[in-house]
């Protein structure tokens, strides 16, 4: 990075769009050691790869790729490093986890288990479909064609009514 | 369920997110100002210190190369079993370092801002490379035993020389084409593959990683 204020303005951004981070550490890891090292990682790749960041292209976009990206390969390691994020301020947690207070966190609750039970590329693309990305972005996130991803993602969301609808019944 | 709902859900659980008291915006901020120790603290991570170590190994494989060269030249005349064995471990010693050196250049060709579908070959591809390289060298084995053979002993007949260093050295023979038959991908099931080869967590890491570029082929297979 060239300057301080340019690192500072690129952190903003990740600041800013710091949900998409937590929504795929909760799909992804169960635990909160593993999610806050996932978070860690993620972030880290994200500032490391901003010199290639293109400024033509979305920076959301751009920050799924990394972030699945990292989910999906780096931490399946499964080995837990000690996290500079909780030995910094050990009284914060930037993980939401909903209280089973009301009917639409119970929803959300079963959403995060239903695809926290998907397989990797699946939860990937559901996450990204839930996240309004259309099917060309989504393809070109995973790397694969359009009529492939929309496929895949009509066979998941049914996987996901089911569930749903035998839950409510 | 419409689909409408599900968006609905994940947008509520988007709100959530940003509502969450303990979520808070100052932790964040005094985290993302740590990268200097974080980025230090990560050239310690897996991918970097594999990288490093490969490096390592490189620079001490140029060296025992260098050291093997030396003897091959000392005694080309005087011992053609030395010269010649000595002459198969440089070489595979060349390989390894051939097969570290492209290591190191697709480590450092692993972008996570790649596609997934991308960045999931390169690490298959890595782990497969590495996979590789460990089985060819295995063949180097019996090479190790023949060094100090001696052409009196095969001219003469000597007994001793069919009693011991000609059945070891065939034992390390038929190791080496053992394990480089049977050191494979497919038979990381087997214990004694994975003792050989990788620790638990690595393991783990090759068999996700084969799942997941199994679900990308699958998932470029897929037909509406």
């Amino acid at each position: 990075m060239d300057s301080q204020s340019e690192k500072e303005a690129f952190l903003k951004k990740i600041l800013f769009n710091k949900g998409i981070i937590i929504k795929i550490c909760n799909s992804y890891c169960k635990n909160k050691a593993d999610r806050e090292d996932l978070a860690q990682e993620i972030t880290y790749q994200l500032w490391k790869s901003e010199s290639r960041f293109n400024e033509d292209y979305s920076f959301t976009t751009w920050m799924y790729r990394i972030a699945l990206n990292v989910a999906i390969s780096f931490y399946r390691k499964g080995k837990i490093t000690q996290s500079t994020f909780s030995n910094l301020d050990n009284e914060s947690e930037m993980i939401y986890i909903p209280d089973d207070t009301d009917e639409l966190e119970e929803k959300i609750t079963l959403l995060q288990q239903f695809i926290s039970e998907l397989k990797e590329l699946d939860k990937a693309l559901m996450i990204l479909y839930l996240e309004s990305k259309t099917y060309a972005e989504i393809a070109e996130i995973v790397g694969v064609t359009e009529t492939n991803t929309a496929t895949r993602i009509s066979r998941i969301k049914e996987k996901l009514k089911k569930s749903f609808s035998s839950i409510n019944k | 369920m419409e689909d409408i709902e599900l968006k609905n859900i994940w947008q509520s659980y988007d709100q959530k997110i940003e509502e969450a008291r303990l979520l808070n915006l100052q932790s964040w901020a005094i985290h993302l100002r740590c990268f200097e120790t974080l980025q230090f603290e990560r050239t310690k991570s897996k991918l970097a210190s594999l990288s490093l170590f490969k490096g390592f190994a490189v620079l001490l494989g140029i060296i025992w190369v260098l050291f093997l060269g030396l003897l091959v030249y000392g005694n080309q005349f005087s011992n053609p079993y030395f010269a010649i064995s000595v002459s198969m471990i440089m070489l595979f010693s060349i390989v390894a370092v051939f097969a570290y050196i492209k290591n190191i250049i697709l480590i450092k060709s692993i972008n996570y801002d790649d596609t997934i579908n991308e960045t999931q070959q390169k690490l298959v591809s890595l782990q497969k490379s590495t996979f590789q390289y460990t089985r060819i060298l295995w063949l180097q084995l019996p090479f190790h035993t023949t060094w100090c053979w001696h052409s009196k002993w095969i001219v003469f007949s000597s007994l001793k020389f069919w009693l011991i260093p000609f059945p070891i050295t065939l034992f390390f023979l038929f190791l080496a084409i053992y394990l480089y038959k049977n050191i494979r991908m497919e038979n990381m099931h087997k214990k004694w593959v994975r003792a050989l080869m990788m620790s638990g967590p690595e393991y783990k890491s090759v068999l996700k990683a084969q799942e997941c570029m199994k679900e990308i082929e699958t998932l470029k297979k897929e037909i509406a």
